[in-house]
């Protein structure tokens, strides 16, 4: 198992916005996470990423435990050095993408990875290129994210993400602040990653491209998982009335 | 008195005004910064000092600081303060100027929005690392016009220096002026305070450009 999630509890000041989440990751998979908004999406992906701490429960990548929670209830973490390697496990790709925009393209996807990861600059700058030619941006190597459409920004943002040679991508919803034209050429992207075999979990509401893409769908709502399962299976024949309600709005 | 000697004299007064302008500079950029990060502190009592200080700066006039930098050794602690006039000085203005300058720096840093610490997280920055690397370009890029009044208020803010009878260039205007009954020195010192601004300008102007090649 890449990633192994349970019982994942997380209140924000009394709110309870995850309840008792549990999933796993296997390597290799692409899973889709499916949900009305509110429903604790970003949530589960920040507590994955460590952007979050989580109340209880327990959280291993690779084996390793990264959180769990100790005999008084409280979730407690491993210490700064060993979440940093955890940490380098993940990567995020934002609904906003989040560049830095002072750094050109390529400085985007070699900074960390250099000074980070303490990698050689010519081999950082090569992979670089290399994921921008994949993402079809090569030409923009030296372009600043300002100067860059938001489907372009999106692909330097997983390109950046892929610099780091993480073990799991994360992406939330990203595609929703792109205009509609625009989605196409990221959705094509992960769409790749997946053929890749890249492990991936997706936060999106592209339900034609979760059910074509993923191997497991999870429908999410109100903080629990309703529902999960092969993606055929979820869209085509869901079991739970919830899960129907949410899929009916998809449909025209 | 001749013209002449009238601005070789004025001209050392000049340079003087330089050295307060280039230290309160060296002194208070730095230090500013320190002072903002500490206002963020995770201890209630740090922050609280930070605000007493910012609050007691901006509170009174520079002038009155002077005053107490200079003879507060003396009638606090009955100390002897022969040599103690650059120092008080060069003190006083930089810490008052830290006090501004900190405000303008949290400005900034808050204007960074929290995705960008994110992002960087994720990434795996140290917290050092994204405040040097990711944070702290984009903040001295948003502050450059704030910046830059602050810089130039400094240039003639130099000229309260005459409160501890530093001889720079406004203090010797005011001196030659008396003795020779003549308006010329103020108007020598009019012009140079509005040329070093002047320059001030250009340099900050030629900073902001230099950052403009992103948004
Ligand atoms: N930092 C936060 N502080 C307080 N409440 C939050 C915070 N982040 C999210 N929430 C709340 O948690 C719930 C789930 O949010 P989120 O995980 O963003 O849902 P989704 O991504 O599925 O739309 C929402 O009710 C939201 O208002
Ligand atoms: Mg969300």
């Amino acid at each position: 198992m890449i990633l192994e999630m349970r019982n994942i509890q997380k209140q924000f000041d009394g709110l309870e916005v995850l309840k008792d989440i549990s999933f796993d990751v296997d390597k290799g998979e692409v899973v889709s996470i499916i949900g009305p908004s509110g429903s604790g999406k970003s949530t589960l992906l920040r507590c994955a990423t460590f952007l979050e701490t989580i109340d209880g429960g327990e959280i291993r990548y690779m084996g390793g435990t990264a959180a769990h929670t100790d005999g008084s209830g409280h979730a407690v973490y491993v210490d700064q050095k060993e979440l940093r390697r955890f940490r380098s496990y993940c990567g995020l790709v934002f609904q906003q993408f989040n560049l830095f925009p002072h750094y050109s393209i390529l400085k985007n996807l070699t900074d960390a990875p250099i000074h980070v990861q303490g990698r050689e600059k010519d081999e950082a700058e090569q992979t670089a290129l290399e994921l921008l030619t994949k993402m079809g941006i090569a030409d923009k190597a030296d372009a600043y994210p300002y100067q860059l459409s938001g489907g372009q920004q999106q692909r330097v943002a997983i390109a950046r993400a892929l610099a780091m040679r993480p073990k799991i991508l994360f992406f939330d919803e990203p595609t929703s602040a792109l205009d509609p034209e625009l989605t196409g050429e990221v959705l094509k992207v992960i769409r790749q990653l997946a053929e890749e075999h890249m492990t991936m979990v997706v936060v999106t509401h592209e339900m034609p491209f979760a059910k074509a893409v993923s191997n497991r769908v999870i429908f999410m709502d109100g903080g629990v998982i309703v529902e999960q399962g092969d993606p055929k299976d979820v869209f085509e024949n869901p079991q739970e009335e919830r899960t129907k309600q949410f899929l009916r709005v998809f449909e025209r | 008195m001749t013209l002449q000697t009238m601005l070789s004299t004025m001209s050392i007064g000049m340079l003087r005004t330089c050295g307060i302008f280039a230290l309160t500079l060296i002194g208070s950029l730095p230090l500013g910064m320190v002072v903002a990060l500490l206002k963020k502190s995770r201890f209630a009592v740090v922050r609280g000092i930070i605000n007493v200080y910012i609050s007691v700066i901006r509170g009174t006039p520079l002038m009155l600081q002077l005053l107490v930098w200079y003879f507060g050794p003396f009638y606090l602690f009955g100390a002897n303060i022969g040599g103690w006039r650059f120092p008080a000085l060069i003190l006083g203005f930089v810490v008052n100027y830290a006090a501004y300058f900190a405000e303008i720096y949290r400005g900034g840093i808050e204007s960074i929005p929290v995705s960008q610490y994110e992002a960087a997280q994720v990434l795996g920055y140290s917290k050092v690392q994204t405040f040097m690397r990711i944070i702290l370009p984009q903040v001295v890029k948003r502050i450059m016009p704030s910046a830059t009044n602050e810089v130039i208020t400094l240039v003639k803010d130099t000229s309260l220096a005459f409160t501890l009878a530093y001889q720079e260039v406004f203090s010797l205007a005011k001196q030659i002026s008396a003795s020779q009954t003549s308006f010329m020195p103020f108007l020598v010192a009019g012009i140079f305070y509005f040329v070093a601004n002047y320059g001030v300008e250009f340099a900050m102007s030629r900073i902001e450009k230099a950052l403009d090649y992103y948004r």
